[in-house]
């Protein structure tokens, strides 16, 4: 066999070359994926491709520390509750440039719909691995509909909402690829795009929440509410805010070759208009979490060891990132809003495991702590993410303009 | 049910506003409509000899492996748990009765009048029948457990170890009711303990028997409220806790938690896209005034 | 829920409502230092404040670049005259001497301070202003003009010119410096500056007598 029929024509076709290699020979493109970074995403995917393997092969059973007592653990906890909440930049974001029109916050508009696309794409991928016959997954929408169930909101939202996503971020893959008469088209339809997507992403976020509705005797009664559905929504937007603050500072620090001089500028700007969002939004929510105590009258329970948990999310992770949000917007430091965005990031994550995982199932003796692999298929959901995230950014007019659609829709 | 439903409905149309008013109260499954006619057992646990013939019954109609040691008292020795392949287990309580004797009760599937269970499942696996029983649909479930989360008795059960994994919990033994046969578990029932009827009956004749033994049981029927209602009743003369049935259990239907939650998505639909149109037109207003504005100033600035 | 004793249902309503308030009452004051209305500096160093005309390439460090022929005008951008003042002195580098973009090129003096400056690009000096260098206090005249202070033979300049602000850019950059600047501002200042005065030795000095230099120095650092 020579050389030629070795490598296709086509591998090294100027097309290929330009949208795929990064305008390099496939020579120079492969020599140039030898990084430290992809040497550790490599060892998290070696390792976790087979565990996902062996979970298929072998049963939840086998792969987990799942329980009868305990029948979620953290791939919904983290993959799915938490994913969900950490994918809530794109709405965010979408909503305060075109509906509030936030015209400053348009350069980081796209990384946050791809984030958010990215990111319910994976919770897709976890739900996968954790249900027990995820082929069966369509069943809700075609064969035997649920319709009272929570999920069957949530499952219709998330799937309609991946669609959106989709759309939303479908301009930028179409200037990539130069299909200039679609990419008008999907601009005339921008603004409508964007109301269905906030409106669906209202429904599910807060829904997120009402799963646990049914659990007033298993979730401890300071993380238990009525309004868990409201508290999930705000958080959402939090959540939104922190990440897409986290986010822009990563991947402005990774992909610097690609912006413009003025991005660093612009970037302190829109950090710090964040900041204020996720103050306001911070604050609003510490005080309906209050309500939420309030209105179980539990004040007893906050001297508990519970207590003392409970007061450390409220005080530590919303309370505590709000302030800090405040401070920065007020002394204009785009580090300290960035540090606000991390504790604020932390305390969603925090606030989902509680709710899913850690004072659920509060009274019980048999506790739950991840396996091995449940750890390790996770990491790997994550490094799929940011890989994805990373190979697009590379190509497509993410965090840049492109040339041609400057200051377009 | 729905073709009564159905029935209903065009009665209440042909019969003006006293119809429509019936029709109304029974447009929507309730605790009382669904709970009529449905069937329910009456556990008096102070009959009950902790035999077990109930488990291996049990065992023998659903086809599974048999009971833990049948016979040997010692398994009594902890609490037991219902499992993929055990539907039902009796417990002994940590309480003896006044009269020094101990007492057992056997748990399995409350079989709810209003189940979490089958309001939460997704694709409609766990099913509430109008005679009583929650039945699961091997063939539907597609393994998200949710049932299990939902649950406040703790009862479905899941097959880890297997590939393809089901739910498994008692049935109430649907498929012999339909039969016309009564469940396994009540048919072998040696002492009387477990006694089968129509949850309605059922519930009068424990308040009879407290009525008329008021000094031996506790004055309440454990499943009248719980959640709701469940189709299994308990009667006892010890506390309900010490017999190792689930305490803290809400007295009102666990669906009705949820209900607030999504009766509000339509109303969501119907107002978030005028809303946030409105947002859109208002601050797309707001640009164009600010650029008519603008347009003096950006020229001296560039001068 | 508990067996311990209950709240009213009144107290308890009443608590709800009490919180709802409270937090009422602190979500004004909140969203007033969180919007900064309360700080004057924000409006009275208005946007658009410091000038920078079309073709001018700025550097983070308050130099600025222009493209003139083969070669390139390099000069201190209308912010860092503001900001020190009119100059002592232009301690500039001989005909020849090679500078390197964002390493020190020249020394200005103001205040009786001596201030490091950073090159816009990569070259060696091929001409110097005579004129500023004798009328150095002249330069904040005119400063993306008969301001300037030397030309440059520039090595890569398409290179250089994309690590520099222009345009649009280049007007953000200076809005972004003066809101820095602002979050020092006293009210008076701003009220002065807002008038379309300068303080006569600068606003650097205005703010802080003692520690000016410091100040000054971070700007033309580019940090």
């Amino acid at each position: 066999m020579s050389e030629q029929a070795l490598k296709p024509a086509f591998l090294d076709g100027p097309w290929v070359r330009e949208k795929l290699f990064l305008g390099m020979p496939l020579r120079t493109y492969l020599k140039s994926l030898l990084t430290p970074v992809n040497a550790i995403a490599a060892v998290i995917l070696l390792a976790g491709i087979p565990t996902i393997a062996y979970r298929f092969a072998k049963g939840l059973g086998a792969a987990t520390n799942l329980s009868q007592t305990n029948p979620w653990g953290i791939w919904v906890a983290f993959d799915v509750v938490c994913g969900v909440a950490l994918a809530a930049g794109g709405y965010t974001v979408a909503c305060a440039v075109y509906i509030f029109g936030q015209k400053e916050l348009r350069p980081i508009l796209r990384p946050a719909i791809l984030t958010g696309f990215l990111g319910y794409a994976l919770v897709l991928f976890g739900l996968v691995v954790d249900l027990g016959q995820p082929w069966r997954l369509p069943y809700q929408f075609f064969l035997t509909p649920g319709t009272t169930a929570v999920m069957y909101e949530v499952g219709w939202c998330v799937f309609l909402y991946l669609m959106v996503l989709g759309l939303e971020f479908a301009p930028a893959a179409l200037e990539w690829l130069g299909l200039v008469k679609l990419r008008r088209l999907l601009g005339s339809l921008t603004i409508g795009i964007i109301v269905i997507g906030v409106t669906l992403s209202t429904l599910h976020q807060s829904s997120l929440g009402a799963f646990f509705l049914m659990t007033p005797g298993k979730l401890h009664p300071l993380w238990y509410s009525p309004f868990l559905p409201i508290f999930f929504f705000v958080s959402s937007l939090a959540a939104g805010i922190g990440m897409v603050v986290v986010e822009s500072a990563l991947s402005h620090r990774a992909f610097h070759d690609r912006l413009d001089p003025a991005a660093s500028v612009d970037l302190e700007r829109i950090t710090l208009s964040l900041a204020r969002g996720g103050a306001i939004v911070l604050f609003a929510y510490f005080f309906i979490r209050l309500q939420g105590l309030f209105a179980s009258g539990r004040f007893d329970l906050l001297a508990t060891g519970w207590g003392a948990w409970y007061l450390f999310e409220m005080l530590g992770f919303v309370l505590l990132p709000s302030l800090v949000f405040a401070f920065a917007a007020r002394r204009r430091s785009a580090k300290l809003a960035r540090i606000a965005g991390v504790l604020t990031v932390l305390g969603v994550i925090l606030n989902r495991f509680n709710v899913s995982l850690i004072a659920f199932n509060w009274n019980v003796a048999d506790r739950y702590l991840p396996s091995a692999g449940e750890v390790v298929t996770s990491l790997t959901i994550v490094t799929i993410g940011v890989l994805i995230f990373r190979w697009i950014v590379n190509r497509m007019p993410v965090v840049n303009e492109h040339p041609d659609w400057r200051g377009a829709h | 049910m729905d073709l009564n439903r159905r029935t209903l409905f065009k009665l209440a149309a042909a019969a003006g506003t006293a119809g429509v008013a019936a029709a109304a109260t029974t447009s929507r499954a309730s605790a009382v409509t669904a709970a009529r006619d449905a069937r329910g057992v009456l556990v008096d646990t102070t009959r009950c000899v902790g035999c077990r013939a109930c488990e291996a019954a049990c065992a023998e109609a659903n086809a599974l492996a048999g009971p833990e040691k049948p016979g040997d008292d010692s398994v009594f020795a902890s609490k037991r748990e219902t499992g993929p392949t055990a539907f039902t287990v009796v417990q002994k309580g940590t309480a003896k009765s006044p009269g020094g004797q101990d007492r057992f009760a056997k748990s399995q599937c409350m079989h709810c009048v209003e189940p979490a269970c089958a309001s939460g499942c997704v694709v409609r696996a766990l099913e509430k029948t109008a005679k009583g029983p929650v039945v699961y649909h091997a063939d539907r479930c597609l393994g998200c457990r949710y049932c299990m989360i939902a649950c406040p008795f703790g009862v479905p059960k899941y097959e880890f170890s297997s590939v393809t994994p089901l739910v498994r919990k008692c049935t109430f033994c649907a498929e012999r009711q339909a039969k016309g046969l009564v469940p396994a578990c009540t048919e072998v029932c040696p002492s009387g303990a477990l006694q089968f009827g129509k949850r309605a009956d059922l519930l009068e004749e424990a308040k009879t028997r407290i009525y008329s033994n008021p000094e031996k049981y506790v004055h309440k029927i454990y499943g009248e409220t719980e959640a709701g209602g469940t189709s299994w009743l308990y009667i006892s003369d010890v506390p309900f806790e010490s017999l190792r049935l689930p305490k803290g259990i809400e007295r009102k239907s666990y669906p009705e938690l949820a209900d607030s939650a999504l009766s509000a998505v339509p109303f969501v639909i119907t107002l978030w896209p005028p809303l946030l149109m409105g947002m859109y037109t208002f601050s797309k207003r707001r640009d164009a005034v600010a650029a008519k504005e603008g347009d003096g100033k950006q020229e001296e600035r560039h001068v | 829920m508990n067996e311990t004793e209950l709240l009213s249902p009144y107290t308890a309503r009443a608590m709800e409502y009490l919180l709802a308030i409270t937090y009422l009452v602190l979500f004004i004051p909140f969203w007033r230092f969180v919007q900064g209305e309360a700080a004057v500096p924000e409006h009275a160093l208005g946007f658009g404040w410091f000038h920078v005309p079309n073709g001018v390439h700025l550097h983070v460090g308050h130099t600025w670049a222009r493209p003139e022929g083969g070669d390139v005008e390099v000069g201190l951008d209308d912010f860092a005259h503001k900001l020190v003042g009119p100059l002592d002195a232009v301690r500039l580098p001989e005909i020849g001497a090679p500078v390197r973009q964002g390493q020190k090129a020249f020394t200005i003096v103001a205040g009786g301070q001596p201030l490091d400056v950073l090159s816009p690009v990569d070259g060696h000096v091929v001409a110097l202003n005579e004129a500023v260098r004798a009328h150095p206090a002249e330069a904040q005249r005119d400063p993306y003009g008969a301001g300037w202070l030397m030309k440059v033979e520039p090595r890569w300049l398409t290179g250089n010119l994309k690590n520099l602000f222009s345009g649009d850019a280049a007007r953000r950059f200076l809005d972004l410096a003066a809101s820095k600047l602002a979050g020092r501002l006293t009210p008076q200042l701003g009220v002065v500056l807002q008038d379309g005065g300068t303080p006569v030795h600068g606003i650097a000095r205005a703010l802080d007598e003692d520690h000016w230099d410091e100040l000054a120095r971070l700007f033309l650092e580019g940090k």
